[in-house]
């Protein structure tokens, strides 16, 4: 425990640098990725092929990166919103050593090629049995965080927090239920258009309880740390929680337009992805409001700019997701390469963004020191924004493209295409998106030395003040 | 229609009656100050509250 400070941040220190090495990981793996589609020589069988990295790069940037560094935010917030020390330090330390060996088995057993074949619910049981045991162990904590709290009324970020830990919860036990054939293997326990439903319920809400509730706590806490003024309208917040999460729940079945499920639950779906634009841009909006008197800070405080930045994301996410549950747009952009522009805008526009800030802003506190170099901070924002536009903006390029000649056909109804002439359209694409992977890699590498020196400087300083 | 689909639309309007209500506690007037009050005191969270860590 900091016992300067009477919260418990040494575990927040271990979930901060194990992250980021998982996020280094995630995006490595992912350049690589990149590059093995543009050059298809660079895949190497069995281990090292693009079937069984891709997975890996999926659950090192949402799990690794993205949980790793949720973990250490919710511990960070939860102690100070509550104003309270964490219910247990020595049991978030048991979670640190669990996290790190469910992320390595997982990197391992995909590797080896045991996988469920489910989005984002890739690991096999016994791993996925950990990854139970890990977040039990994560909401007992901060839920009796919350329990023994001193402030009466719970602050916005709270609610995410809280919605993160069930819905995951929720969600994973659902979708994971499997019947275990031997220890590297098991079978859905649903069948057919049902396994497909819940599978996406569990898809969908991955991404409303891993990749949204989470960033928008994290969102809620630093942008008015960041600026030193108050979040726009708290009652706003609120309201817009709630409506989030009633919506999402409905939204899952938008992956299965045009599929075996009944017509009316892909309406409902759809009619309520279309409805998330308005907690989604309430959320957007009360940022932006939050700006009011402010906005001379973008140019002036370089954690604002990650912060504002992401929040745009997030908004320009939050548009483009609800269109493509639109059945006409699904049809014609689904299973093309506008879902990964989609897909990258969020993860590294939004949830990255909105993580660099919360890093910057918490790392030279825990060290008592100031960030390493505020240039390198700069750099590092406009390597990563660069990177992300090039990704994204190629992809929706060429997924229209894609599209577009999938679905050209002649006055006699054939395809005027071939699959591998649309293949071969797309290679100048692919090479931009390895070009975006490796300018955002080289503003991460930037991010990773500055927080390095952060910590070096920060000990040093420590080492040579007077007990 | 079959049963569980009316079931499945009755928890959805269940759930509608349920925000709508969230949305109605939440702007009243008599809620706004109380309703404001967490952004302003998250301000000042650095530190937590006396006698609160017997340990340090």
């Amino acid at each position: 425990m900091n016992q300067q400070d009477g919260y418990a941040d040494d575990i927040v220190k271990g979930f901060v640098i194990w992250s980021m090495v998982w996020g280094l990981v995630a995006v490595l793996l992912g350049v690589f990725i990149s590059f093995q589609i543009a050059f298809p020589q660079l895949n190497f069988p069995p281990y090292l092929t693009y079937g069984r990295l891709r997975p890996i790069h999926t659950n090192a940037g949402i799990f690794g990166w993205g949980i790793g560094s949720f973990m250490a935010f919710f511990i960070y917030i939860t102690q100070r919103l509550t104003r309270t020390s964490l219910w247990s330090p020595a049991l978030a330390k048991a979670q640190l050593w669990l996290f790190n060996v469910v992320i390595a088995l997982a990197a391992v057993t995909l590797a080896m090629g045991m996988n469920r074949s489910k989005e984002y619910a890739e690991l096999e049981w016994p791993v996925a049995s950990l990854v139970v045991v890990l977040w039990v162990i994560f909401a007992v904590n901060i839920v009796m965080t919350i329990v023994k709290r001193r402030e009466e009324q719970m602050y916005i970020s709270l609610w995410y927090i809280l919605a993160t830990l069930v819905g995951v919860a929720v969600l994973y036990l659902v979708n994971n239920a499997s019947i275990p054939v031997s220890l590297t293997k098991s079978y859905s326990a649903y069948a057919g258009a049902n396994d497909a439903n819940v599978q996406w319920w569990y898809g969908h809400n991955a991404v409303a309880m891993v990749l949204t509730t989470p960033p928008l706590a994290i969102f809620y806490y630093f942008l008015p740390k960041a600026t030193g003024v108050p979040i726009y309208s708290h009652r706003m917040g609120v309201v817009a929680f709630w409506s989030l999460i009633f919506m999402y729940l409905w939204t899952g079945a938008h992956h299965l337009l045009w599929a075996p499920v009944p017509d009316w639950v892909q309406t409902l779906a759809m009619g309520f992805s279309v409805m998330l634009i308005a907690p989604s841009w309430a959320a957007v909006f009360n940022g932006y409001f939050s700006m009011n008197g402010q906005w001379h800070q973008m140019r002036e405080n370089y954690l604002v700019k990650f912060l504002i930045f992401g929040i745009t994301f997030y908004g320009m996410q939050t548009l483009q997701g609800p269109s493509q549950s639109i059945r006409t747009f699904s049809a014609f952009i689904h299973f093309t390469d506008w879902v990964p522009g989609h897909v990258h805008m969020g993860t590294l526009g939004w949830v990255s963004l909105v993580l660099f800030a919360a890093i910057y802003y918490t790392v030279p506190r825990l060290y008592h020191t100031e960030v390493y170099s505020i240039p390198m901070a700069n750099m590092h924002f406009w390597l990563v924004l660069t990177g992300q536009l090039i990704f994204s903006i190629t992809m929706w390029i060429a997924g229209v493209q894609q599209a577009a000649m999938l679905n050209a056909t002649n006055p006699d109804g054939s395809l005027h295409y071939s699959f591998i002439e649309t293949l071969a359209e797309l290679y100048p694409y692919w090479y931009m998106r390895a070009a975006g992977g490796v300018i955002y890699l080289a503003g991460l590498l930037l991010f990773l030395y500055n927080i390095y020196k952060t910590i070096t400087v920060g000990k040093a300083q420590a080492a040579v003040q007077p007990a | 229609m079959d049963s569980a689909s009316i079931y499945y639309l009755g928890v959805t309007l269940f759930l509608f009656i349920v925000f709508a209500a969230i949305v109605a506690r939440t702007y009243r007037k008599a809620h706004r100050a109380k309703g404001e009050e967490p952004k302003f005191r998250m301000m000042d969270d650095d530190q937590p509250k006396k006698h609160d860590h017997p340990e340090t």
